[in-house]
């Protein structure tokens, strides 16, 4: 390039490397499906896409509790529920050898899926 | 051999001024640059062959080389890196069929610039700001009847609660600091793209499309911006063609 394209940044350099690093090297999240790892390839794409699901159906939920419109009794059921879907989540994650990092794919411009 | 397109020029009546311009330039591999021109536009192209063309760095930062110098000089569309036709026939073929579309974009951009602006925070300072300054550390979250109120489920949906509700405030304070971009941004009549939360410490990235002579008025809006957010970190970058401001489906 013909010139210093950073026009502002009151930062280091180094920090900013680092950030650019974030946005860009997307290694760890990338889906490496190959004849060898087919299983673990395959469960981490489908745990990626439970772990999506579940997610939005917390934040709904946390919605509905926060707007008060939930009896206590449904709270209860519902905290139980959710809790229970995490703790299973985990144990999936811990036997595919999975990290919350490998399920947060990266989409490049549009950023981390989660 | 097959042509690789840098990008398509409205050159209108300078033609000479850039086919002088080409002639002391090098594309990819150290391939000569030449002008293919229908009426008003031209597409910069070089020789090359699909097989010879690699994706790395040196070939990519040469093409944006290319694109950098002539967006220096002219009103252009940027091409994507590996934009390949077959002939010299179908690159002039393809101009006269997209003539109107191309003609429309190189109007929209012209004598315009884009520039970039990225706002990194420290999120866990940020999430700690914002949970001081409400009430989340401290108010009420789910009511409980005496019977529950020892539960394990509702202390876990109490825990998610006020997770959701920082997540809700992060996602305001975010919207008010696009909004601040907004307003610093409205009197130079820019074009503006926003994109949030990309990342953890990544809460915007924004595009700008604007009048080559807004520069400086534009560093001293980024410079107010960063003087009203102190704890955010505001880098702006540019100036580069406008490579995010085409809207083009080359038929």
């Amino acid at each position: 390039m013909s010139e210093n394209k950073i026009l502002f940044n009151t930062g280091s350099l180094d920090g900013l490397s680092e950030e650019i690093g974030k946005l860009t090297n997307n290694d760890e999240s990338r889906l490496k499906l190959t004849p060898d790892n087919a299983d673990s390839g395959l469960a981490k794409l489908v745990l990626t896409l439970v772990e999506l699901i579940r997610k939005l159906v917390e934040k709904q939920a946390m919605r509905r509790v926060d707007g008060g419109s939930l009896t206590d009794e449904e709270i209860e059921r519902l905290g139980e529920t959710l809790m229970k879907l995490e703790l299973k989540m985990e144990e999936l994650k811990k036997h595919f050898n999975l990290t919350d990092r490998d399920l947060n794919i990266n989409l490049g411009p549009l950023g981390d899926l989660m | 051999m097959e042509k690789m397109i840098y990008a398509l020029l409205s050159v209108k009546k300078e033609s000479d001024r850039l086919d002088s311009m080409l002639i002391g330039m090098q594309g990819i591999s150290g391939a000569n640059l030449y002008s293919l021109p229908v009426d008003e536009i031209t597409a910069v192209v070089s020789d090359t062959t699909r097989a010879g063309l690699i994706t790395d760095s040196t070939n990519a930062i040469t093409f944006a080389g290319v694109i950098e110098a002539l967006s220096q000089e002219f009103t252009l569309l940027p091409m994507r890196f590996g934009s390949l036709m077959e002939s010299t026939g179908a690159i002039l073929k393809m101009l006269e069929r997209n003539y109107p579309d191309v003609q429309q974009n190189l109007q929209q951009v012209e004598d315009m610039l884009e520039f970039g602006l990225k706002v990194f925070c420290d999120s866990e300072k940020l999430r700690a700001d914002l949970m001081e300054k409400s009430e989340i550390g401290t108010k009420t979250t789910v009511l409980s009847t005496p019977e529950v109120k020892n539960s394990v489920y509702r202390d876990w949906v109490n825990k998610k609660l006020k997770e959701h509700r920082l997540e809700e405030l992060l996602l305001t304070h975010v919207d008010s600091v696009v909004a601040a971009i907004t307003e610093h941004l409205s009197r130079m009549n820019a074009v503006c793209k926003f994109k949030k939360m990309l990342t953890e410490t990544t809460i915007i990235d924004a595009l700008f499309l604007l009048k080559k002579d807004m520069k400086t008025e534009l560093m001293q809006a980024v410079g107010n911006l960063q003087k009203q957010y102190p704890g955010l970190n505001f880098v702006m970058t540019g100036p580069w063609p406008p490579y995010n401001f085409v809207e083009i489906t080359i038929k």
